[in-house]
């Protein structure tokens, strides 16, 4: 019993974990579809700024306060990224919408430019962050020990979750997201600035990949290549879903962490990794547009 | 008059041409001392680089399909060549990480590669196979764009996990080192003739795949390959089934990257799984985009200028901003010139001269 439990819990925190790092390709990718390969580096700055806000809350802020410096990362982190989101759509994406391959291109050359300059700037060592006191330790239950920090990922993947609906469901900015994503041309028309639209959509998608570097780094030790580990995964989860349906990814990141979790009990976890990997790819041969397709007469969707 | 028409219709292979003779007079120089022995073996690695380009070049270029897994081939084809290389230096015998690894007998998908006839078919028909396969699912069920650039990486991340996990039959993360040539060292100055031969080996093999490929694309076939790319659904309703096209595509250039990967491994002296990463595979990519994509001559080009630079800028001041410096050309590349380096010479500054003389002659036609 205490087994299944822990591999539920597992489970879900794999799968929030991998969750967290696809929201943010739901909607650049999903929405926007722009296939942005430097998100996996903005999981990595996210996760830097995590370990900044820390050094600087040693150095300036008295010991008691230390273990909030982890909100102030969370909101740091998520618009760091989200700023240097719309720098890129504004210098290099917004020239290439249409041009889906292209954009992918040009955003893998920003990875690797990104990649150097974490080198340059943190050095090749991995760098590691202390989890604030309240995340340390865990809640044991029967014989089941669940990790805080665990827990505590869970949670804000819920809480971003929750965010996000009401952005994209309940605030002027995000019907209009809507509006131009479903209809650009239409959009214009009721004087809506989609350039703008694009712009904050971006950014906005940028950041959540912010938010999930800060739950990346109490996970393990960070260093340039930290988001290269998470993106195929994100890129699978969305195709997986089906593009363009939020909650479809939602779905695809919970079927890529529970089935992980679940096949690694049986063998190596990096065996387990690339089986779910080879699992989706066959599955998708069968519904090659994903879990929750929009249904369409056009030839090219 | 007609040589010179002729010689403009030709001119990438014209190129293509120097290029090849540019490589051939290596050797002599080489012996002459005026580029190094390291130099050299670099030069070699850089053929393989050419081979893969082109293979990428075909199936991105002219076809259309973004491959972002082609460093599994090219490393498939690698390993191939390792375990041979590996097996004929312990004479057959179980290696040293394999005994690591809890092995006490050779392996049963080691003993083929025992003998270089065997080797060599393994390493194209593995690759071959596994591009088939992949290929015959994915584009039969019209898996296109960016989900095929999706799934081919993931596919590649896989195969690389499943290699550093098995690591008693690959080595995992170190890969296979210390192998000779097929010829024998290839380093040091009493082997420079093992070089030389396998310099030369190499180069025939480029221009062979070149002049396959280059071929290909001049039939009718090459023609409906940019059919696909430009139109594709037009080439289903005129009656071709692309899927079969595009599966053919997608094989050969596999097989051509295990055969550079094959080439690579004689040179470099050792494979490791980092050449089947994604971020290797993506800079195969940026080779093609460079040098100026469906053109066959770009691809070679691209390969050889940025190793080059890289060869050169990597070691000294600038190691630091090379890959800022990588990044950022790659970047302007595709945003501002899509036609990469050929298509800079062959459009772009041709149309800016036009334009310059058609504005001198317009001025001149309203003073005058």
């Amino acid at each position: 019993m205490s087994q299944v439990i822990n591999t539920l819990f597992n489970g879900l925190s794999l799968s929030s974990i991998i969750l967290l790092t696809s929201l943010g390709l739901a909607i650049t990718f999903g929405l926007m579809r722009v296939i942005n390969m430097a998100h996996g580096e903005f999981v990595m700055v996210g996760a830097y700024i995590t370990y900044v806000v820390q050094q600087l809350f040693v150095k300036y802020v008295p010991q008691s306060l230390f273990s909030l410096y982890y909100f102030a990362a969370l909101i740091a982190a998520f618009l760091a990224a989200a700023i240097l989101g719309c720098l890129l759509e504004k210098v290099v994406i917004s020239r290439l919408y249409g041009r889906e391959i292209d954009s992918l291109l040009a955003t893998s050359g920003i990875s690797l430019v990104l990649q150097q300059a974490a080198r340059s700037i943190f050095g090749s060592q991995g760098v590691n962050v202390n989890a604030p006191s309240f995340l340390t330790g865990g809640l044991s239950v029967g014989g089941v020990t669940f990790s805080y920090n665990r827990i505590f990922i869970i949670l804000l993947v819920a809480v971003t979750m929750a965010a996000m609906w009401f952005v994209i469901y309940r605030t002027n900015f995000g019907s209009q997201m809507r509006a131009v994503m479903q209809n650009r041309p239409m959009a214009q028309c009721l004087g809506i600035n989609s350039r703008r639209v694009d712009n904050l959509t971006f950014g906005l998608g940028s950041g959540l990949a912010g938010i999930a570097g800060c739950s990346v780094a109490l996970l393990g030790s960070i260093d340039s290549t930290v988001g290269q580990s998470y993106i195929v995964n994100s890129f699978i989860a969305v195709v997986l879903g089906g593009v363009g349906k939020l909650a479809g990814t939602v779905l695809g990141s919970g079927i890529i962490g529970f089935a992980g979790i679940t096949i690694e009990r049986f063998m190596s976890s990096s065996i387990a990794k690339a089986l779910v990997l080879i699992l989706i790819i066959v599955f998708l041969q069968k519904k090659p547009q994903g879990l929750f397709t929009i249904r369409s007469r056009s030839l090219d969707e | 008059m007609k040589i010179v028409e002729k010689c403009k219709q030709n001119i990438n292979h014209i190129c293509f041409g120097l290029i090849a003779v540019a490589l051939a007079i290596v050797p002599p120089l080489i012996s002459a001392g005026s580029v190094s022995t390291p130099t050299g073996i670099f030069l070699g690695k850089c053929i393989a680089f050419a081979i893969v380009a082109i293979g990428l070049d075909l199936i991105w270029g002219y076809t259309g399909i973004l491959s972002l897994g082609h460093g599994l081939y090219f490393a498939l084809g690698g390993y191939a060549m390792a375990m041979y290389l590996k097996l004929s230096a312990t004479g057959g015998k179980i290696t040293e990480f394999m005994h690591t690894g809890g092995l006490t007998e050779l392996p049963l998908i080691w003993e083929p590669f025992n003998n270089l006839p065997a080797a060599i078919a393994l390493m194209i028909i593995v690759p071959g196979l596994l591009a088939g396969i992949v290929g015959y699912f994915i584009f039969k069920n019209r898996v296109k764009g960016v989900y095929f650039s999706i799934i081919s990486q993931a596919l590649t991340w896989a195969a690389y996990s499943v290699f550093i996990a098995l690591s008693p039959y690959t080595n995992g993360n170190v890969g296979i080192t210390e192998i000779k040539s097929v010829l024998g060292s290839i380093r040091g100055g009493a082997n420079q003739g093992n070089l030389f031969t396998l310099f030369y080996i190499a180069l025939g093999v480029l221009i062979l795949i070149y002049a396959l490929s280059a071929y290909l694309v001049s039939t009718k076939f090459g023609k409906l390959l940019v059919a696909i790319r430009d139109g594709e659904n037009r080439t289903y309703f005129s009656g071709y089934k692309v899927s079969r096209y595009k599966n053919f595509v997608y094989v050969l250039s596999a097989v051509i990257a295990a055969v550079a990967g094959a080439i690579f491994v004689n040179f470099n002296g050792s494979i490791t799984p980092s050449q089947m990463t994604i971020s290797y595979s993506i800079t195969m990519v940026i080779w093609v985009a460079i040098g100026g994509r469906g053109t066959l001559v770009g691809a070679v080009l691209g390969a050889f200028i940025m190793n080059l630079c890289e060869y050169n800028l990597s070691s000294g001041a600038l190691a630091e901003v090379w890959q800022y410096i990588i990044g950022g050309i790659f970047c302007i590349a595709i945003l501002f010139f899509k036609g990469g380096i050929v298509g800079l010479f062959k459009e772009q500054i041709p149309a800016r001269i036009r334009k310059l003389t058609n504005r001198r002659s317009k001025e001149g036609a309203e003073n005058g």
